[in-house]
């Protein structure tokens, strides 16, 4: 069996994925969440090139331009004005959530044939997606900070792209710009709602918000 | 094209929001503006049903958008005539709400009620996912108008939950292309390509992307056990706000839910969607009886109300009983915008939300009493009220259906649920009366709960059999009566 470059950088992104559960630092966090979606933009090229689909290059520069720069320097500005630097999760061993999500990448590699499409040829692909959905969601999961659990949910969505652009011919670039844009309102009333928290908690720590209780 | 003439009001009242000066008059001239639109809305729907959405188009307006684009636009003209009543008077006596937030208020809300036209009038699923993603992100800064502690947290709940739970409806919609690839040709996310191609579909890809689509969908519709933001939002929302994400964006997300139902049934799929949404709404009907029994707030109590009727919805869809689906939808939202703007305008009597504390209604404002008393009962599904009725046939439906243990989980729910609600009831009507040292509200107040219970009453007593029939022709799938 012959690894193919998309199959790489999947696997490349979904390894991007998985150090994140095991890094504290929200600077090294934003960066390899940074890679990780590059990776997914150079993908989106590389597939373009293959399908001859022009459609992908605006696709690949726009998820290049918002989801691998736009964001992440966003989120690392919040964390500045918020004077945040690490967010070491809930779990005492910190080093659980990366045994986790090795657990998770393998997972993904054993249920690739279940999920993906057999006629695309990018069965590794769809696996390393499914871990990356996996993988976001265990961020959220474990960590304390909102922040955070924004970027969780940015690995999760990173997944769902992943699996979008190996397993499918392509959504129209009307859905896929008009899915863009939601994440990226999305980034940003969180932003607006995580410095309101900041303000009347003086604190984003989710485990401590327990005001409604029934 | 026609049906575009619906987006004017709503978006100029949402530039207008945004202008600081208008906030003086803006919300009356909502209140005579909202009028206008519905009666656009209901020239729409007559006019838009007779000629069906053609295959090839992305948004249209279709029988059951027809019917829901209808409710929705009801909802929205109860509670912002009723805002233009409430909204001042709290401003009045709270300075900390500032003419810009008075103004965000109907920004919000234009948009909001735009999002949720463009979700019934999606035909292309992928739109349909957009304009949902699209309610969340203005319904969230919606509930947060009070700028209190608990309306951030709840906000920030219902942002990161329902965007997370959006996001599995997003893979479900990707897995429903990818199901495509047994075509050969372009794939569509086009509701009408896909119903009929249905058959065709990878099935494996196909009921893997329903389940993912029903876990991102119901946690939007607040089905248990995804419904833990849902009491949060509804109850920290200003009362006009609480009316639209009860009465029209839980039917916005449940009319999804049946669009992919009907894709699922075309396929031959059917059976997977009865052994997930038969017993999904079966154990959300009775979770939200129990846990209504220990609530403490007044809106919460509403608010888990509207998690057991969105039960009682997913069960219609799940039998495949449309009409029901439709009827009960119309009825549930009448009575419980009533009841969120009665639960507003008793919030702003009392200056407390606590049930405890509101007590001897009966006397204090006799009119609310009156109708608290005929909202509470229509909403827990007693005669001669259309819930009756429509919960009623419901049940008969489920249990022809040979679904005997979801028939009986129901009606255990319905039965802890109409006991926990009179006995709520009971104490805030009747109970020792708070002392309140404000003057008797004008009869301007009891207006808009008063016509929306008449028009419950109406759906119960003026049902007959040619209105099932009516109803069955406008959800057949294209269109409505040729």
């Amino acid at each position: 069996m012959t690894i193919s470059p998309v199959d790489l950088l999947a696997a490349g992104a979904a390894m991007c994925a998985v150090w994140m559960c095991g890094v504290g630092g929200l600077t090294p966090l934003l960066r390899l969440l940074g890679v990780q979606t590059a990776l997914s933009a150079v993908m989106a090229a590389v597939l373009g090139a293959t399908f001859g689909l022009p459609h992908y290059y605006v696709l690949a520069l726009v998820v290049f331009a918002v989801k691998a720069v736009a964001i992440p320097v966003y989120l690392s500005h919040a964390a500045t004005q918020l004077q945040l630097r690490r967010d070491d999760g809930v779990l005492t061993p910190t080093a659980l959530p990366l045994f986790l999500g090795c657990g998770i990448l393998i997972a993904g590699y054993f249920l690739a044939p279940r999920i993906a499409v057999p006629t695309m040829g990018y069965t590794g692909a769809a696996g390393m997606a499914l871990a990356l959905l996996l993988t976001g969601m265990l961020i959220m999961v474990t960590r304390r900070l909102a922040l955070s659990q924004v970027i969780g949910f940015l690995v999760l969505e990173n997944g769902i792209f992943l699996y979008s652009l190996t397993q499918t011919h392509g959504m129209p670039l009307v859905i896929e710009m008009g899915i863009i844009f939601d994440v990226l309102i999305a980034v940003l009333v969180a932003g607006v709602v995580i410095f309101r928290l900041n303000r009347s908690f003086e604190h984003i720590d989710v485990t401590q918000l327990r005001g409604l209780r029934h | 094209m026609n049906a575009l003439v619906l987006f004017c009001i709503p978006l100029l009242m949402a530039l207008l929001g945004l202008i600081r000066q208008t906030a003086r008059w803006l919300p009356g001239a909502v209140a005579v503006a909202m009028p206008v639109q519905l009666a656009l809305a209901g020239w729409c729907c007559l006019h838009g049903w007779a000629q069906p959405v053609s295959g090839s188009a992305d948004f249209g307006l279709d029988g059951i958008g027809a019917a829901f684009l209808f409710i929705t636009t009801l909802v929205a003209t109860a509670a912002l005539v009723h805002a233009a009543l409430l909204l001042p008077a709290e401003r009045r006596e709270s300075p900390e709400i500032s003419d810009r937030q008075l103004g965000l208020f109907y920004t919000l809300a234009g948009v909001f009620l735009a999002a949720m036209y463009a979700v019934l009038l999606a035909q292309n699923l992928g739109y349909l996912w957009i304009a949902m993603e699209a309610t969340t992100l203005v319904s969230a800064p919606l509930v947060f108008y009070h700028r209190s502690r608990h309306a951030l947290e709840a906000s920030w709940k219902y942002l990161l939950l329902c965007s997370v739970g959006i996001a599995f409806a997003l893979f479900g919609t990707v897995l429903l292309v990818a199901a495509q690839h047994t075509l050969g040709a372009a794939a569509s996310l086009r509701w009408h390509d896909l119903l009929a191609h249905a058959h065709a579909l990878d099935p494996r890809l196909l009921r893997l992307g329903f389940i993912f689509c029903l876990l991102g969908y119901g946690t939007k519709a607040g089905l248990f056990p995804l419904h833990n933001w849902l009491p949060d939002a509804h109850s920290e929302a200003p009362a006009p706000a609480s009316a639209l994400l009860s009465g029209a964006l839980l039917n916005c997300a449940l009319v999804a839910i049946w669009r992919l139902a009907q894709v699922m049934q075309a396929a031959g799929q059917g059976d997977l969607v009865r052994q997930l949404l038969v017993p999904a709404g079966a154990v959300t009907v009775l979770a939200a009886g129990l846990l209504l029994v220990r609530q403490h707030d007044l809106k919460r109590m509403w608010a888990y109300s509207s998690v057991e009727h969105v039960g009682l919805l997913t069960l219609a869809i799940g039998i495949g009983a449309t009409p029901l689906f439709l009827l009960h939808a119309l009825n549930h939202s009448l009575v419980k915008v009533a009841l969120f703007l009665l639960a507003g305008s008793i919030m702003h009597h009392y200056g407390t939300k606590a049930l405890k504390q509101i007590g001897g209604l009966l006397r204090t404002v006799p009119a609310w009493g009156v109708l608290l008393a005929g909202a509470g009962f229509a909403i827990a599904g007693s005669p001669p009220f259309g819930t009756f009725l429509t919960e009623w046939l419901l049940l008969r439906d489920t249990f022809a259906a040979r679904e005997y243990l979801a028939g009986g989980v129901v009606i255990v729910g319905l039965t802890i649920t109409f006991l926990a609600i009179t006995a709520h009831l009971g104490r805030m009507l009747f109970g020792r009366a708070a002392a309140v040292d404000r003057p008797a509200p004008s009869a301007a107040w009891s207006f808009v709960p008063a016509t929306l219970l008449v028009l419950a009453l109406l759906t119960g007593v003026c049902f007959t059999p040619q209105v099932m029939t009516v109803l069955l022709a406008l959800t057949r799938i294209g269109g409505g009566p040729r």
